[in-house]
């Protein structure tokens, strides 16, 4: 796989990031990203503090208050820069949250409806039927290990950290994207729920849909094994390599990667 | 979001069409001679003209009031027509005029027999007169009254007599006294000892007429240990004047009776610039009188070009209880001022405010409310809980509650908050793949749930629907 | 002190001070207060018991300044036949501003506690944070209290909330004193310090200690 190479545009990756800046309120913080993610593969972003990974994520799914500033990024082809948050979501390209947002008041299956709902009818499909939208709904949350009695708790309140990952993670298989970003997901989880969480991830791995995985630990790559791993450090992409390099720095740090 | 705030377009109001039927009306204007005029049409005993014509010396005493926070645009009295009622077919006089029929189809309630909701009788008002109420027989078997106010008038006099203006007396205040002196019709109701009322009692009152003003009158009457879920509804055309409409409601919840009054509030706005609208000025109020008496309040305000309504409970018996839940929706220039009053006089009653304010485009939004404890009302509690939710910076929402504590024995506690629909929760339901105008919807039913889940199933869709349609241009 | 009414002009800025004590009805109170950007102001209004008085203070507050915050807290025991009235206006005029407020009273006897309060944020003050709480107990069948705490907001950027509550001392809470022993008159009285200490614990010593013999 050519991952740093020329920048040809090639239809075959499914996402393509090219020379990417941008910023937030004036600060440039992705100083000329490169990435490639292929169909089915895994990559894992790592990096310190402060290296500009949660921007990646926001910038890819279009946080209104991220601001490109120069290079390209492109999703099956196609401009994701002209795309709204929701139509970025219909392409197939999915984020969990590192902190999920609570609605109060909507629960998680009226939430769930509306978005499943949104994306069949941007396909041109009519709205599940209520029965078959249940059957999904229990059979997603199963998956994932979620109980059943989530589905009447509103969206995130008054769940915990693990309870808002898995909840995540949940929605994440009920939407089947082609993309999946997980933005710290690993983040204030204990080992338990780390494992819940990595179990529901490698359910959903399939030859048909890639992950980027934000960490700043390698724990989760434990349970989740990347194909490829990338250092982003100060808002460029220093080092690529396979799942050896993710034990590199558990081994030496972020310090000696340059 | 801002630049998406400003995409500012009209409100779609799908009931602001004219119905084109020939009307009859009195002349222009108010003096004692007009409300003989309204007493003499509709056939009325000389006790109910005396009282009107007590009311109307009562209001010529009276100032208009103004201390909501709203701009009560100047009203001429003298421009409006009391009176307009579709006329009837000399030939015909039973039958309804099909254009009304077609209307009230429109407004998704069916007259006839055929497509009546099931499980819903409803007493329909167009202008100044009642046009039919249904399921009369069904109701009847129980012995439940429902009708319109004046064939209660001509068929129940007693009961009128004894309980009209017994809540909300005439001098209450200016529009309670304009009220008493002009009103036309309304709906009246009885339910008797004991009686659980089989199915929901509803009015639809439908202003249509221009130049007119609609001033109904409501009487409920809930006797020992009945019960009774009663829905109100209202539309009116599209006009760019405004209309006047002042209302009475009187409940009487007796010992051990429980009431559910349910008001979807969705009278023409007046478009984005603030032109036309209804003044909707309304005095409504219950008393519980009777030990374990339970009155409960929901609303859902999302109409009118001003609001200016506290639908209120005095409760009187010991044990008893009354909740006040609503969601007052402002858009575009819109001015609600809406609350409750909860006067505790009897022993160990118990009282719950949930008020929920939405505020949109130029609107203002204001929470007035009064908690009053009597000396006597030993053990009493109440809780109130008023959130207002902005959207867009140049709109206004206030809280403005009193507390009046003197009994040491009460517990009040009261609490306000203020929040917006923030960027995040926006972005989350966006990545989800949810619009944002869909997303807004979502985020405001799920601020007003509280409140909505306490409405009739059929009435809470309904009203879910209209905060969405009332926010369109407003965000979405 | 009888029918006094604190009437001052305004207050210019160095004679701010910070974590100032007012004994109401003694010191004299600004009626308005401007803080300027970065200002910080903490006060403590305490009225105490002085029968047969009936006192109003007004005091206005404007946060004109970005950034600018108030601490503003207060304590009044009116036992027997006292009238206090406390009109606090709180205006938030400028962006990024804070203002929390804090009143606890005891009214006994005939008396009669009225706390005005308003916040007012005004359009464009957007991430205005303003919190108000007033709670008083009632010790007597004849005593009132009434509390009109206001939001008045034109911005939306805003966290602001009002509690209020007016009720009795929790019962049972004086049950589990009693049935540890504690007789109901110490029960009661430890109780009203434990309602009243968020406030007593901003005051001196000399003043909590008068205050607490009191209770």
């Amino acid at each position: 796989m050519d991952l740093m190479g020329d920048h040809k545009l090639d239809n075959n990756y499914l996402l393509e990031i090219n020379s990417l800046h941008a910023g937030i309120e004036g600060k440039e913080i992705l100083k000329g990203v490169d990435l490639r993610i292929g169909k089915g593969e895994v990559h894992a972003v790592m990096g310190p503090n402060g290296a500009g990974k949660s921007t990646l994520g926001a910038v890819i799914t279009g946080r209104r208050d991220y601001g490109v500033t120069g290079g390209e990024l492109r999703f099956c082809g196609k401009n994701l820069l002209a795309m709204a948050p929701e139509e970025r979501s219909w392409a197939g390209i999915f984020l969990s949250f590192q902190y999920p947002i609570e609605i109060p008041g909507v629960s998680i299956t009226n939430f769930m409806k509306a978005a499943v709902n949104a994306k069949r009818k941007a396909a041109g499909l009519p709205d599940l039927k209520p029965g078959e939208f249940l059957k999904l709904l229990k059979e997603k949350m199963a998956l994932v290990g979620m109980d059943s009695a989530f589905a009447k708790r509103e969206v995130n309140v008054g769940f915990s950290g693990g309870e808002k990952k898995r909840n995540e993670i949940f929605q994440m298989a009920m939407l089947e994207p082609v993309l999946g970003i997980l933005d710290e997901t690993d983040s204030g989880l204990d080992v338990d729920a780390l494992k819940t969480v990595a179990d529901g991830v490698n359910a959903l791995r399939s030859p048909e849909r890639s992950f980027i995985i934000i960490t700043h630990y390698q724990k989760l790559l434990e349970y989740i094994r990347p194909d490829f791993v990338h250092v982003l450090k100060e808002g460029r992409i220093v080092r690529n390599g396979g799942p050896e390099l993710a034990e590199a720095i558990w081994q030496d740090g972020f310090e000696g990667i340059n | 979001m801002d630049e998406f705030l400003q995409k500012m377009t009209e409100r779609d109001y799908k009931e602001g069409f004219v119905t084109e039927v020939e009307q009859e009306y009195v002349p222009k204007g108010l003096d004692e001679n007009i409300i003989r005029t309204i007493s003499a049409i509709k056939g009325e005993p000389g006790w109910l003209l005396d009282f009107r014509l007590d009311a109307f010396r009562k209001w010529l005493t009276m100032k208009e009031p103004h201390w909501g926070h709203l701009n009560l645009p100047p009203i001429d009295y003298q421009d409006i027509i009391y009176y307009a009622a579709p006329r009837k077919d000399s030939d015909r006089p039973k039958e309804i005029d099909p254009a009304l029929m077609e209307t009230f189809d429109k407004l998704g309630i069916p007259l006839n027999e055929r497509e009546m909701l099931a499980g819903v009788a409803v007493d329909a008002v167009f202008d100044s007169v009642s046009v039919t109420t249904t399921f009369r027989k069904t109701l009847a078997e129980k012995g439940i009254i429902f009708c319109s106010f004046s064939e209660a008038v001509r068929e129940h006099p007693d009961l009128v007599r004894r309980y009209l203006a017994s809540v909300v007396p005439v001098g209450d205040n200016f529009f309670a006294a304009l009220n008493s002196a002009v009103f036309s019709d309304g709906s009246f109701c009885y339910i008797p000892k004991g009686v659980k009322c089989p199915m929901e009692l509803s009015s639809y009152f439908r202003i249509n007429a221009a130049g007119t003003g609609q001033f109904e009158r409501t009487l409920i009457i809930a006797d020992e240990g009945s019960q009774l879920s009663y829905m109100e509804g209202c539309t009116a055309p599209m006009r760019d004047e405004n209309q006047l409409h002042a209302a009475v409601v009187e409940i009487i919840v007796e010992k051990d009776a429980d009431v559910r009054y349910s008001t979807v509030q969705n009278w023409y706005p007046g478009d984005a610039q603030g032109r036309g609208g209804i003044l909707n000025l309304v005095t409504k109020r219950g008393i519980c009188r009777g030990e374990g008496a339970h009155l409960s309040w929901t609303q859902v305000e999302t109409g009118s070009a001003i609001t200016w309504k506290y639908p209120s409970t005095i409760l009187k018996g010991d044990n008893s209880s009354s909740e006040f839940y609503s969601v007052a929706l402002t858009n575009n220039r819109q001015m609600a001022d809406t609350g409750t009053k909860m006067i505790h006089i009897g022993r160990n009653t118990r009282s719950r405010i949930v008020s929920k304010g939405i505020s949109a485009g130029h609107s203002e939004n204001s929470y007035r409310g009064l908690v009053m404890v009597n000396p006597g009302a030993v053990g009493a509690r109440n809780r109130s809980q008023c959130d207002s939710l902005l959207i867009g910076s140049d709109c206004g929402a206030h809280t403005f509650p009193v507390i009046r504590n003197s009994c040491p024995s009460s517990t009040v506690e009261h609490e306000a908050t203020t929040s917006k629909i923030s960027e995040d929760q926006l972005f989350y339901c966006r990545q989800r793949g949810i619009s944002e105008e869909d997303a807004v919807a979502l985020i405001v039913g799920g601020y007003a749930r509280e409140v909505l889940s306490r409405l009739p199933m059929e009435f809470a869709v309904e009203a879910r629907k209209l905060l969405s349609v009332s926010l369109e241009g407003a965000v979405g | 002190m009888d029918n006094c009414t604190m009437d001052n002009e305004l207050q210019t800025d160095n004679e701010l001070q910070m974590n100032r004590v007012f004994l109401i009805g003694r010191d004299e109170i600004p009626r308005k207060v401007r803080l300027d950007s970065g200002d910080t102001l903490s006060w403590t209004l305490v009225f105490l018991p002085c029968a047969g008085a009936d006192v109003k203070v007004d005091l206005d507050v404007n946060l004109c300044g970005p950034g600018s915050s108030l601490d503003l807290a207060g304590i009044y025991i009116c036992p027997t036949d006292e009238k206090l009235s406390l009109n606090i206006k709180v205006k938030h005029s400028a962006e990024d501003c804070s203002s929390s407020q804090l009143f606890k009273g005891l009214a006994g006897g005939c008396s009669r506690a009225v706390f005005d309060g308003l916040i007012l944020v005004e359009h464009g003050a957007q991430r205005t944070k303003a919190v108000q709480e007033s709670h008083s107990i009632l010790l007597s069948e004849r005593a009132v209290a009434e509390v009109h705490p206001q939001l008045e907001i034109y911005a939306d950027d805003v966290e602001c909330s009002h509690g209020a509550t007016t009720g009795f001392l929790n019962e049972e809470e004086e049950f589990y004193m009693r049935s540890r022993g504690i007789p109901e008159a110490e029960a009661k009285r430890l109780q009203t310090i434990s309602f009243l200490a968020p406030v007593l614990a901003r005051l001196p010593e000399n003043l909590r200690n008068e205050i607490i013999s009191k209770c």
